[in-house]
């Protein structure tokens, strides 16, 4: 292309692109680094290693608690969120309908409503109905914020599909329902898992919701949030990094799920 | 039982909204028939065979499948399979699985399943390749695994929506002598849709021509060569030229036909009846149309037109003239015969036929 | 195929719908009756009163924070789009296919990782004695004030945004014809000047819907403000989990919240119709 001309602006280019890199994961490989350091407060020079944060958190109650609170949030929200997105991208990809457009932005918005907006709108309604301050709470405030996301990936993976497909499995005798689960299942599974790791892991981060409704079943964000309001502590950066590494392993899993379906008919 | 259609459409209407996609379709198909249904984009051929497979539902009449009428038995309760324009091949299952399918769907057991798609598999020529991914065939083995898959129930009539189109021009060739040695070979009906007007000629045992919904003509392939009933169908097949003119006189040998260029003599239609005066339209093949300089003694009609230019192709060449009043004409012509005019774009020439290569269209 | 929903698909089309008119619309619509409720000895009353409308309209507090909060998040989603654009364009642009979808995929990583740990994070960076400071002294530099001020807020509203701004400059420059840019280099007009006046015009409407998520995340965002602009003064969403967490006052809350939808909507709608005015034409 015309664009290698001149290798100075290239090259200042990149540098931008490096230093925007930097920019974004700084805090993300510095809070690695700190939870390995035993300087409650680090600066330059860093202090010796230590896993003293590490072992704080494992006998922490507290934290155990809010571990499995996540957990438990995280995998009800997962299948609530991916059966709820399932239905929404489904119904988008076979129907035209009045108010489809209304449907669609009910089911895609949530995501833009700025979370503490969502927090006091849910805080508010779920104490109304009496179901504010507990686990199950903050499965629905997740619920609502995180099926859009399902939506989306089975979506993509539906408009991939050849649309006569599904019309030739009625054609050959399946009835709808027998062609829901021959037909558009098999060919949406990876998208399915998918959507099931990636909700999770919208849940396991989501804190400002979350600490709005939890009351005292806090999930662990809420308990990092607490942290966050307390003391200084390196905690944080111990379950940060932890945190961290389950998500991103559930994202590769997502990712390879994604991309080992069979390769398309060209 | 036997002599009734297999497929009777009764007056069928088809309408999106506003839109009339099949204005009353009224025909039938009989046993062992091989019928195209042609047309260009949009003419409703499509949406006339999805009414049949039962994937749309008639907005007006009635189709009546082996004497019993199916209006509104969904596609799952009937026996159409059909043969998809892209194929439809399920990617996420194999060849011998994707030809399972269907009986899988009426609960055949397992080993049965599996003997039967074997021996179709076989049949088609593409056993071997039975535990394959689809993405792994090539097109001319894709389309033998979905004529497979649709076979495999035994069914009375196959349904065909331009299965031949994504293919090579060679490929093509070859599948449509697949495809008319096995529709031969099973007795059972084929209806099949297709824009080419090739395919449809050279396979069916009748055409149906439709445009904008309506249907045109039907009959066997020499009828519509020969005798196309309308301007639509002449102009369709490409080779005609069509005239406007009333009748002046009908006598029982000829007829004289005033046009706008001049009077035209034409071999009295057995068929048609017409009174003096009325509004006549006739076609001439432009394989039948001749040309020669201007001046030369010609006992038929002639026509003098200028050259607009010329289409050389293999054996044959195509002239395209213009008249005075502005009517293109169009003349097929071997080169031999070619060499003894001028036909440089600009020259005049003379254009002439006789009067028994003249076919009014009845339907005009 | 027919008009009358089937049981096939309202099994399918239903649960959501449902889902998010109970969850999602109705507690919105809710907050708007609440805003008109009243609080007695510590209990919520349903009332349709003005009272929190008018005693929150009426304090300067209030205006001083939706000015800063508008003022800051205008200011960040201009700094942070100005910030992403050379990095999105060379990515678009100057990079080959694989690079751009490792590219991509890196730019992901983030929306997977806490906020709230790379808030604390950036505390650790940027505080008087941190990591930046400590840094900056070996070159003989500073120290500098970066935490509990406008600065460390702008900075935790980029940590949240740069990747989500730049994947979304990345989409829409990828959608811009690179056809035109050879065209415009064959009408000599030059790399800085294709860059200007082809290449942002035609992707003007993706610039600008990254431009407004942006502003979008910056106006609701109260972990950034609060961890490391210190929280006072406070914005507008610092305001409502202060008012929300110390007591019953939820209705003024709702007031607070509602303004924000307000001004988003606002600022939505302004920007959707700035970002496709001229693709109607």
């Amino acid at each position: 292309m015309t664009g290698n001309r001149n290798p100075l602006i290239n090259g200042l280019l990149k540098l931008h692109i490096t230093l925007c890199l930097i920019f974004i994961f700084a805090p993300i490989a510095g809070s690695f680094v700190f939870s390995l350091n035993s300087d409650r407060f680090p600066s330059l020079p860093l202090g010796s290693f230590s896993t003293e944060w590490y072992r704080l958190i494992w006998e922490d109650p507290l934290v155990w608690a809010g571990f499995f609170n996540t957990l438990l949030v995280g995998a009800c929200v997962a299948a609530i969120a991916t059966l709820l997105g399932f239905g929404g991208a489904y119904t988008d990809f076979r129907y035209k309908f009045f108010g489809k457009p209304v449907y669609l932005a009910l089911a895609l918005l949530p995501p833009t409503i700025p979370v503490v907006i969502m927090g006091l709108a849910m805080l508010a309604f779920l104490s109304r109905v009496s179901l504010s301050g507990n686990v199950i709470s903050v499965i629905i405030a997740h619920g609502v914020m995180c099926s859009p996301f399902a939506m989306a990936i089975i979506r993509l993976r539906l408009s991939q599909m050849d649309p006569d497909l599904e019309a030739a499995a009625w054609n050959l005798g399946g009835n709808e329902w027998v062609t829901m689960r021959h037909v558009i299942i098999p060919f949406t599974k990876p998208a399915i898992y998918a959507a099931l790791f990636i909700t999770m892991a919208v849940s396991f981060d989501e804190f400002a919701v979350a600490w709005f409704v939890s009351g005292l079943n806090e999930t662990l964000p809420v308990k990092v949030l607490g942290f966050l309001q307390g003391q200084v502590s390196p905690r944080i950066n111990a379950i940060g990094s932890l945190a961290f590494v389950s998500s991103i392993s559930f994202i590769v899993i997502a990712q390879l799920l994604m991309r080992n379906p069979e390769s398309k008919p060209s | 039982m036997l002599d009734t259609p297999i497929v009777h459409f009764d007056n069928v209407v088809k309408k999106f909204g506003s839109f009339t996609a099949v204005e009353k379709a009224d025909f039938q198909i009989a046993r062992g028939e091989f019928l195209a249904i042609m047309g260009s984009s949009g003419c409703g051929k499509t949406t006339t065979l999805r009414m049949l497979a039962g994937l749309e539902d008639p907005t007006e009449g009635n189709i009546l499948l082996d004497g019993e009428k199916i209006n509104g038995k969904p596609t799952w309760e009937r026996d159409t399979p059909m043969v998809w324009q892209s194929l439809a091949l399920f990617p996420f299952l194999t060849v011998q699985e994707n030809v399972e399918f269907s009986l899988k769907m009426r609960k055949v057991p397992k080993g049965q399943r599996r003997e039967r798609a074997r021996k179709w598999l076989d049949r088609l020529g593409i056993l071997e390749f039975a535990d394959r991914n689809i993405s792994q065939l090539s097109g001319g083995q894709r389309q033998r695994v979905a004529l497979a898959r649709s076979l495999v129930t035994e069914p009375k009539i196959l349904l065909l929506d331009e299965p031949l189109s994504a293919l090579d021009a060679h490929l093509k060739v070859r599948m449509q002598s697949v495809l008319s040695g096995l529709q031969k070979d099973l007795g059972i009906t084929f209806v099949y849709v297709t824009h080419s007007m090739s395919e449809a000629f050279s396979m069916a045992d009748r055409v149906v021509i439709m445009s904008r919904g309506k249907i045109e003509q039907i009959g066997t392939p020499e009828e519509i060569y020969r005798e196309p009933r309308n301007r639509f169908v002449a102009d369709f097949l490409g080779s005609s030229n069509v005239f406007d003119g009333s009748l002046k006189s009908s006598g029982n040998e000829v007829w004289q036909i005033e046009t706008e260029h001049s009077s035209f003599t034409l071999k009295a239609p057995s068929e048609v009846q017409k009174t003096d005066g009325s509004p006549v339209a006739f076609a001439v093949s432009s394989e039948n149309m001749s040309l020669a300089a201007i001046g030369t003694p010609w006992a038929g009609n002639s026509i003098e037109a200028t050259v607009v230019g010329g289409e050389f192709a293999g054996a044959s060449a195509t002239v395209f003239l213009e008249t005075d009043q502005g009517q293109e004409l169009k003349v097929q012509k071997g080169h031999d015969e070619l060499k003894t005019v001028d036909i440089r774009a600009g020259q005049k020439l003379l254009v002439h036929w006789l009067p028994e290569h003249c076919h009014v269209l009845p339907g005009e | 195929m027919n008009t009358r929903p089937s049981l096939f698909s309202l099994t399918f089309s239903l649960p959501l719908l449902i889902w998010q008119l109970a969850f999602f619309l109705f507690p919105l619509a809710f907050l708007v009756a609440l805003s008109f409720w009243t609080v007695r000895n510590f209990q919520m009353q349903p009332n349709f009163d003005t009272v929190n409308w008018v005693k929150i309209y009426s304090r300067s507090v209030f205006w001083d924070a939706y000015f800063r909060t508008l003022l800051l998040a205008s200011f960040s989603a201009a700094l942070i789009s100005l910030a992403a654009f050379p990095a999105s364009y060379a990515i678009s642009f100057k990079l080959g296919e694989n690079a751009k979808r490792w590219m991509i995929f890196v730019l992901i990583i983030p929306f997977f990782t806490s906020y709230l740990v790379r808030v604390y994070s950036l505390q650790v960076f940027l505080s008087d004695a941190g990591i930046l400071n400590a840094f900056l002294g070996y070159l003989g530099l500073g120290p500098y004030s970066m935490l509990n001020n406008s600065f460390g807020t702008l900075t935790g509203y980029a940590t949240l945004c740069l990747p989500l701004v730049i994947l979304l400059q990345v989409f829409s420059l990828n959608f811009v014809n690179r056809d035109l840019v050879e065209a415009a280099h064959n009408m000599r007009c030059g790399r800085l000047r294709t860059v200007l006046e082809v290449i942002i015009p035609s992707a003007k409407a993706g610039l600008v819907i990254a431009g407004l998520f942006a502003f979008i995340l910056s106006f609701g965002d109260f972990v950034s403000p609060l961890y490391l602009g210190g929280g006072n003064p406070p914005t507008l969403s610092i305001m409502i989990t202060d008012i929300t967490k110390s007591g019953q006052q939820w209705p003024r809350a709702a007031v607070v919240a509602l303004t924000m939808i307000a001004t988003l909507l606002t600022v939505a709608f302004a920007a959707i119709k700035f970002a496709y005015r001229e693709a109607g034409k």
